[in-house]
């Protein structure tokens, strides 16, 4: 996304498509939640077919059927908004790159689909149903910079702060971190190694489990990815106190929130037998860490951008790309 | 969630995928009428005069009945008000129901699956016979006899994994044609429906009555090896002869520790 290039006047169009991504932005968090909802009761082929149900539009939403298929139903609610958003950046976006960022969306809203479909045709296999979770995340990590790229703050002049190099290589890697983390997560997950570790915080009564099985493995592999989550966590709030800027220290606060947040729910995943709820918000949660990392990245990026580039000429705010 | 399928069938498995879109699952044979056969229950019968027979005892503490609360499916729900009572090891007069007796060794040559097929049946929300034994080819017509829908997930290892979805009333045929024990099948929509699935290489074999006895028919004469398996316990086998006539086998089952 270009800095250098003139910027149009923020006219209400262009108000109405960020309303229109953040809500996409907020369909998508419900989405992993009833994806994630979906796995938690293991209801993903309670559904045998696809793109249909039960060969219907609309399947009786009994047991299993009402996890599934609501999720699709969900799930092509967010491929519709998308679709819009997508039409409605082509048609009146001026800036290409967030036109391109819009096509990009709806092609991972689609492949998303697909997934999700050949997931459920070929019973769940392992390296579909990862990606699957994963590319939801990447999706979710898409919306936020469309939310962001279509907001007025972006087309603002920034104001400087300490440390902002600082914050955004941080922000950075904890992003990197958070994904990497989820990567891990969907793999115990549907490797159905989330009780390979029966016990919290001890591993079978010891700090570092003998590893019999490749599911105590990967179990024990997202317990490290924790501490070094919150570690980063830690370290990039630090950083973003220290630039004693709100737009990076409220932010850098709700992240530290949620991985306290986030570590209480896998504790209880654990110690509850994966119960359904527990679990799930684990997902969710996860995945608003994620949205939070990535957008602190991309604020720290944007505020560093504006400050290397000469000032928008005073007067309405501006939409810059 | 199972790992055989990998991504390298993901795109041997386009076509198929593709002509899957309309809605059927892949592995969903068309629908058919029922043949008119007996629930496998008993054991098909062979070529010769010989049987065995018994009784299949236990051992232990079974434990008690459980109740299985139905929810999420208001038919199934109001079949089963008081819940659904569901017994890992059922045990009547010292004999235990739904075990596989089965030769495991000594049979010599092929026996062709036998023409009528077996039925696994979805009624009342629950699967009828809860134990299956067919014998490899043999045709099994799944059956919805309830006014709901149901899929049926079987979970093979060595034959083709399936999963059929049953909006209503309806029989769909599949063919399980690699021996296979303790395949297990279940209902994702109704989670407390479980069955087990024996596909056997002969047609020696029977599955036990309510109080443990069993017979199987139509044996060569000869020495065998017999074993009685049950889904949740240990199997036992032992060696048997039987004459140009009947052969009398009784074992018994014993629970862990």
């Amino acid at each position: 996304m270009s800095d250098t290039q003139p910027v149009p006047s923020r006219d209400p169009a262009a108000r109405w498509r960020h309303r229109w991504a953040a809500a996409t932005l907020a369909s998508t968090l419900l989405l992993i939640f009833a994806g994630g909802l979906v796995t938690s009761t293991d209801s993903a082929l309670a559904v045998p077919d696809w793109p249909l149900s039960y060969g219907m539009l609309m399947p009786p939403m009994v047991g299993g059927v009402f996890y599934e298929h609501g999720h699709r139903m969900i799930a092509s609610f967010v491929g519709l908004l998308t679709l819009i958003l997508a039409a409605w950046m082509a048609w009146q976006e001026p800036r290409p790159e967030i036109r391109r960022l819009g096509w990009i969306a709806l092609g991972a809203v689609c492949l998303q689909g697909l997934l999700g479909g050949l997931t459920v045709l070929f019973y769940t296999p392992l390296p579909i149903s990862v990606a699957h979770a994963c590319l939801a995340q990447t999706f979710l990590c898409i919306m936020v910079a469309l939310t962001y790229a279509t907001s007025r703050e972006w087309g603002e002049a920034a104001a400087s702060a300490d440390d902002v190099a600082g914050v955004r290589a941080a922000a950075a890697v904890t992003t990197a971190g958070v994904f990497a983390q989820l990567v891990i997560g969907a793999i115990m997950r549907h490797a159905e190694a989330g009780l390979a570790i029966p016990d919290f915080p001890l591993a079978f009564g010891r700090i570092v489990p003998s590893f019999q099985t490749p599911e105590i493995a990967i179990h024990f592999a997202h317990r490290l990815g924790a501490i070094v989550v919150m570690v980063l966590v830690a370290r990039l709030a630090v950083r973003a106190g220290r630039s004693r800027d709100p737009r990076f220290r409220r932010p850098a606060r709700l992240l530290v929130l949620l991985t306290v947040l986030q570590v209480s729910l896998g504790a209880a995943a654990v110690l509850s037998g994966m119960a359904v709820y527990p679990t799930t918000t684990h997902v969710a949660v996860g995945a608003a860490l994620l949205a939070t990392s990535f957008f602190l990245a991309l604020r720290a990026r944007r505020v560093l951008r504006r400050l290397s580039v000469a000032p928008v000429a005073s007067g309405a705010p501006a939409l810059a790309s | 969630m199972s790992m055989r399928n990998t991504l390298g069938l993901l795109a041997a498995g386009m076509i198929p995928f593709l002509s899957a879109c309309g809605g059927g699952g892949g592995e969903t044979p068309a629908p058919t009428a029922a043949p008119a056969a007996a629930p496998v229950a008993k054991g098909a019968s062979g070529t010769g005069n010989g049987s065995v027979s018994g009784k299949i005892s236990f051992e232990g503490t079974a434990p008690g009945p459980q109740k299985v609360k139905v929810t999420g499916d208001a038919k199934c729900a109001a079949m089963h008000k008081d819940g659904i009572e569901k017994q890992a090891i059922k045990v009547k007069d010292g004999g235990i129901a739904e075990v596989l007796v089965y030769v495991k060794s000594g049979i010599s040559g092929s026996y062709a699956p036998p023409a009528d097929a077996a039925i696994l049946d979805q009624q009342g929300c629950n699967y009828h016979p809860l134990v299956l034994a067919v014998q490899a080819g043999q045709q099994v017509t799944i059956r919805n006899s309830d006014d709901t829908l149901h899929n049926i997930h079987g979970q093979p290892t060595e034959n083709a994994e399936f999963n059929i979805g049953q909006p209503g009333k309806k029989d769909d045929p599949i063919k399980l044609d690699k021996p296979e024990l303790k395949i297990k099948v279940g209902c994702d929509v109704h989670p407390w429906m479980r069955s087990t699935i024996h596909v056997l290489a002969h047609p020696f074999f029977a599955v036990t009555k309510e109080d443990g006895t069993y017979e199987i028919k139509g044996l060569p004469a000869g020495d065998y090896e017999v074993e009685a398996l049950h889904p949740t316990l240990p199997p036992v086998s032992q060696k048997v002869t039987v004459p140009d006539g009947a052969a009398k086998l009784d074992l018994t089952l014993k629970s862990e520790g």
